[in-house]
């Protein structure tokens, strides 16, 4: 293999510098891209109506602010933090039934 | 420890206010009468000029509504998406063919028989509702029920208020049977007598559980029953019959982090019948469940009193 003169050798580095610019900007784009496409699709949609709802909850009622931590948009059934035990002690009994 | 109470009528049950802290039980009383006495005014479908019956009047026609009523449907939407339609706000025509019509203290208990026809409620899907302009569009043909989810709401809104009223301490709030904790307990918990009907003195024989937070709540085939012809009625109406429910279990009794929720899978298992057990247990929700027959079945982390687990 012929050797390279200097000026060859100068052109070769800087289409390599160019590459190397070009190949992170890309990959720049690409993760910036990505991370909107992410944030489109999950998250990002409901902060805004989380925002939007929370404005509206501060201009209401005693009642309805209270309400609004009580429905919550979970999507699920929540367990009570601690299970139910026999009531060997406690006070305050009340019934529970059908009404 | 005791803890003080008070009891009146309202929403056309009984209402008890119990408070660990002597001195907070009167604001804390008067706090649940207002939150009653707002809900009444929201979304009783036996008032003509509470905001439901309106909107229940002005089918085809985009209604704006208060932020309580909004919050009651919002919660009724909920229930019907994560029960696959087995709560669903759209029973309201149905009841009310059925017979029960008018507030149940005015209900004939007997009557004439009634020709009832098995189709599908029209199903939330139907009501056009946004959330963040609070208004509603109900087609024409879809009336809305919220008494299920409704009582329960009102249950969890009254605790929280009872509670901010108080300033300290612990509250619970019961509704009909539908029972509300909030703040510190007493200790060992609240004791809670489970019955099919909320109208037995939590002083009967029977079980009793202890809990320290969340809600408890019962729904039951057993109450709010009346009769026309030879046809026994109840007032837990079946989405996809628009008949009232004929499952094998006459009472559901369930605890969660809320009574909305402890109500949404009570009157669920109601409606869905033999389903029930393994959809609680996928929501891992501790319950108690009578059959018809009277077997009781105790489910999740329910604690059964002969100590073997079901």
């Amino acid at each position: 293999m012929d050797s390279l003169t200097p000026t060859q050798r100068d052109r070769g580095l800087e289409r390599l510098r160019r590459l190397t610019f070009g190949a992170t900007a890309g990959a720049l784009v690409a993760v910036v891209g990505v991370s909107y496409v992410a944030a489109a699709s999950y998250a990002g949609t409901s902060s805004a109506n989380a925002s939007a709802t929370a404005a509206e909850t501060t201009t209401t009622t005693t009642t309805t602010d209270s309400s609004s931590s009580s429905t919550s948009s979970s999507n699920s059934l929540q367990p009570s933090t601690q299970a139910p035990t026999t009531g060997s002690s406690g006070s305050g009994t009340v019934t529970s039934g059908g009404s | 420890m005791t803890v003080a109470l008070e009891s009146w009528k309202a929403l056309g049950t009984s209402v008890h206010v119990l408070a660990t802290q002597a001195d907070g039980l009167g604001p804390a009383t008067s706090a649940v009468s207002e939150v009653l006495a707002d809900v009444d005014t929201a979304y009783s479908r036996f008032r003509g000029d509470s905001e439901l019956s309106r909107l229940n009047a002005n089918p085809g026609r985009s209604v704006r509504v208060s932020p309580l009523l909004a919050t009651a449907i919002d919660a009724a939407q909920r229930a019907a998406r994560l029960t696959d339609g087995a709560v669903d706000p759209t029973i309201g025509q149905a009841i009310r063919v059925a017979g029960y019509d008018d507030d149940f203290s005015r209900v004939a208990a007997q009557a004439g028989p009634l020709t009832l026809r098995a189709c599908r409620v029209p199903g939330w899907q139907a009501i056009r509702f946004d959330r963040r302009a609070r208004t509603v569009l109900l087609p024409a043909g879809v009336e809305l029920d919220l008494g299920s989810t409704g009582k329960a709401l009102a249950a969890d809104l009254a605790a929280r208020a009872a509670l901010a009223a108080a300033g300290s301490g612990g509250v619970l709030v019961s509704l009909g049977g539908d029972i509300a904790m909030a703040g510190t307990p007493p200790s060992g918990g609240w004791r809670i007598h489970i019955a099919e009907d909320s109208r037995v003195s939590p002083d009967a024989d029977g079980e009793v559980i202890c809990l320290p937070s969340g809600g408890v709540a019962t729904s039951s085939t057993m109450v709010r029953r009346w009769t026309r012809g030879a046809a026994v009625l109840h007032h837990i109406i079946d989405p996809q019959t628009s008949l009232p429910a004929t499952g094998p279990f006459r009472t559901v009794t369930v605890a969660a982090a809320t009574c909305l929720d402890a109500n949404i899978a009570s009157t669920a298992a109601i409606v869905r019948g033999e389903g029930a057990i393994d959809w609680l247990l996928s929501w891992r929700l501790p319950a108690r469940l009578v059959e018809n027959d009277g077997t009781i079945h105790y489910i999740g982390r329910w604690p059964d009193p002969s100590g073997v687990a079901a």
